[in-house]
């Protein structure tokens, strides 16, 4: 009996707490909707600056960079990869070197060909994605979010060399007549 | 008129305490204070080692005409007329004699005690000290406690046949550092109007001797070399004599060896201290300061552009305040502090707010030269709240003790912490959505570390709890809404909603299915018991 009512008296505290009991708060909380813009900046859009190496190594195989500026030490870079449509991918990891430049990420494999992924930065590398073992179609279907390569740390001097060589989101769009 | 009256009353009390000093002087064996005069050693020196502990003795000023008619009356036969009080008594190296050197160049000679309360008294004024207790700390060099030791073997060598000085013991001796104690505190607290107590509020006494730190390296090493050399189960003696100023029983009895070895070539007893006969006196330092007072409370941060910390980067200040600004800068002219450090528990992003009940902080104060009354606090709290820009405001602002940063650091980790984000998905919002949400409860997720964190946090992957989740509609909206959260704490939240290129699993867009981006982020409730409202 006494472990019943135990339970709706926890159920209803529950429910009180999730509730915004105060209204002053509420009204400092609750936007105004017409205010709020169709589709908002995503994260990357917002966090990142996208920079793109078109032909990098063999013609038509482009690289994106995100480039996370985090203060004035060094930003973060994550690169992605355009293969192209392809129907099969397996990707494969090779190496985990601490400084990368221009030497292997990793083996991308598709139905007809093996890539080897190189990097267009040099820098200490931080992470691989180790999700595209699993979910190598990543590549593809989520090239600019989900799919990217590899994190890495270029030192501001790197970084600076190679950025005159990369191409604005704009001017990709024009090379590529891609809207 | 004020101070004729004072002055007049201090010569009196003076002339009561010298009447009664000499009393005192001649109650004692007069052979042994002759004795000890002709060597060297100043009157209060003698009182402490003969055990007188009235402070009145030491206040007094002492003339030194008087001193030698003490003795002169009963004894005059023993007293050569030139023994007078030493101008640097070679055993407390002027410390009792309030006789002093300002900075190794001036020397100052002090009548009483009371002249070196004032000169203390006068410092606090400057200073603008406002206090209702004090703590006097005094430091010597130890070189002056040895000196007590062989004076005192001295006098046992000298006089241990004689009927005064049977049952007498070493323990009995008060230290120059008690006997100085003894002389000001007194004084002080009829100057400062307050008591000697436990208190933040500290006045020291530094005593140095530039010879006296080099003297107690060399004697100790003559002590060692004496060692070895005897032969005469000193071996077990440790490196206790090493430790300077603090010397055993064992190291007494070291020295009283080496006493004999001594006299055995010399044959009158004489004192033999460390240091040869200096005119020089101690040279002294006093500072008047107050330990850390702590203002604590909830601060809340109502603007997007106001960091928690104060955040420049090469000369390039990020937003456009910092809470640790506006609150340090309005505390610590209240307190008359020399600066401030900030505490919080926790901290969130320039662009998130902070509201509901506030997040704990704790200001630290540093040599406040006043301690501000409740009222005065409530005040304070009443003044911030009502700044022009409303930036910051804080809740229950009053002083507190330095447990309470015990309190505040204590559980951090554990603390869970309320949020609510105004999030978009990529897709109209179902009501399955809503109770699908609602229903998962502890919520386990793997986060990496966030990109945007990468170039100062180590890489791993954090496991963190989401406790429970409410999806509030928002009208004239279909892929808006408002998501409430308690989380544990150490969440990155906008990682949760946005997934960070797929390193925050699961995610509110692989909850939903779809892609979901975080617009603004609120703080609304951070769950700890400290500085809430009583």
């Amino acid at each position: 009996m006494n472990e019943y009512i135990g339970d709706e008296t926890n159920h209803a505290q529950e429910q009180k707490e999730h509730e915004i009991e105060d209204p002053e708060l509420h009204k400092l909380i609750l936007p105004n909707a017409e205010d709020l813009p169709l589709i908002p900046p995503s994260s990357v859009e917002s966090n990142f600056v996208s920079y793109f190496a078109p032909d990098f190594m063999k013609p038509r195989h482009d690289q994106y960079i995100y480039r996370h500026a985090n203060g004035k030490k060094g930003g973060i870079t994550a690169i992605d990869f355009n293969v192209g449509k392809s129907d099969r991918i397996g990707i494969k990891v090779t190496g985990k070197r601490k400084k990368e430049s221009n030497s292997a990420l990793c083996k991308v494999c598709t139905n007809d060909a093996t890539y080897i992924v190189r990097c267009c930065v040099k820098g200490s590398l931080l992470e691989v994605n180790g999700r595209l073992t699993k979910q190598p179609d990543f590549l593809n279907s989520a090239a600019d979010r989900e799919g990217y390569i590899a994190i890495i740390m270029p030192k501001p001097a790197d970084w600076l060399k190679v950025k005159d060589s990369l191409l604005s989101l704009e001017d990709y769009k024009k090379l590529r007549e891609v809207s | 008129m004020a101070n004729e009256t004072q002055d007049a009353s201090q010569a009196t009390v003076n002339g009561d305490n010298a009447q009664s000093l000499c009393d005192v002087v001649r109650g004692l064996p007069s052979r042994a204070v002759v004795d000890l005069w002709s060597t060297g050693v100043c009157t209060r020196c003698i009182l402490r080692l003969f055990g007188i502990r009235e402070h009145d003795y030491y206040r007094s000023s002492l003339s030194r005409s008087i001193l030698s008619s003490v003795v002169g009356d009963s004894e005059k036969h023993l007293v050569d007329s030139n023994v007078r009080e030493p101008v640097v008594c070679r055993v407390c190296l002027g410390i009792l004699q309030f006789t002093y050197s300002v900075d190794n160049k001036l020397v100052v000679e002090r009548e009483s005690a009371s002249e070196l309360a004032v000169s203390i008294s006068d410092l606090l004024r400057q200073q603008g000290f406002q206090i209702d207790s004090f703590s006097l700390e005094v430091s010597i060099p130890p070189i002056i406690q040895e000196n007590d030791r062989i004076a005192w073997l001295y006098m046992k060598r000298k006089f241990e046949s004689e009927l005064w000085f049977q049952g007498k013991s070493l323990s009995e001796c008060i230290s120059a550092k008690d006997a100085l104690k003894i002389s000001l505190t007194e004084i002080l607290e009829t100057m400062l109007g307050c008591k000697s107590s436990i208190s933040s509020f500290h006045i020291r006494l530094t005593y140095t001797h530039r010879i006296a730190s080099i003297t107690v390296d060399s004697s100790n090493e003559g002590c060692k070399r004496r060692k070895t050399g005897s032969g005469n189960g000193l071996d077990r003696i440790n490196d206790d004599i090493k430790c300077s100023g603090f010397l055993t029983s064992e190291a007494d009895a070291v020295v009283e060896r080496s006493f004999v070895s001594l006299q055995a070539n010399e044959s009158p007893v004489c004192l033999k201290l460390p240091l040869e006969q200096s005119s020089e006196p101690c040279c002294l330092e006093f500072l008047c300061y107050r330990t850390q007072i702590y203002v604590g409370g909830r601060y809340l941060k109502y603007s997007r552009n106001v960091s928690q910390s104060c955040w420049i980067i090469d000369d390039e200040r990020m937003g456009e305040a910092s809470v640790e600004e506006i609150l340090g800068s309005n505390v610590l002219p209240i307190c008359r502090g020399d600066n401030y450090k900030f505490h919080a528990a926790g901290r969130e992003d320039i662009d998130v707010r902070m509201l509901g009940s506030g997040r704990p902080f704790l200001l630290e104060i540093q040599n406040a030269r006043l301690v501000p009354s409740d009222d005065s606090v409530k005040s304070l709290e009443i003044a911030i709240n009502n700044l022009e820009n409303k930036l910051v405001g804080v809740k229950n602002l009053k002083l507190v003790d330095s447990q309470s940063w015990d309190l505040m650091r204590e559980g951090e980790a554990e603390k869970q912490k309320q949020y609510v984000a105004l999030v978009w998905i990529s897709r109209p919002l179902k009501d399955e959505d809503l109770h699908f949400i609602s229903s998962l409860k502890d919520t386990h997720i793997q986060q990496r570390t966030p990109i945007r964190v990468l170039h100062r946090r180590s890489p791993l992957e954090r496991e963190k709890i989401i406790h429970w989740m409410r999806i509030e509609k928002i009208v004239g909206s279909s892929q808006y809404f408002l998501l409430h959260l308690c989380t544990q704490a150490g969440t990155y939240i906008k990682e949760f909603v946005h997934g960070d290129l797929g390193r925050t699993q699961p995610s509110i867009g692989s909850i939903l299915s779809c892609r979901a981006e975080i617009l603004r982020l609120d703080v609304t409730d951070v769950k700890m018991d400290c500085f809430l409202t009583e």
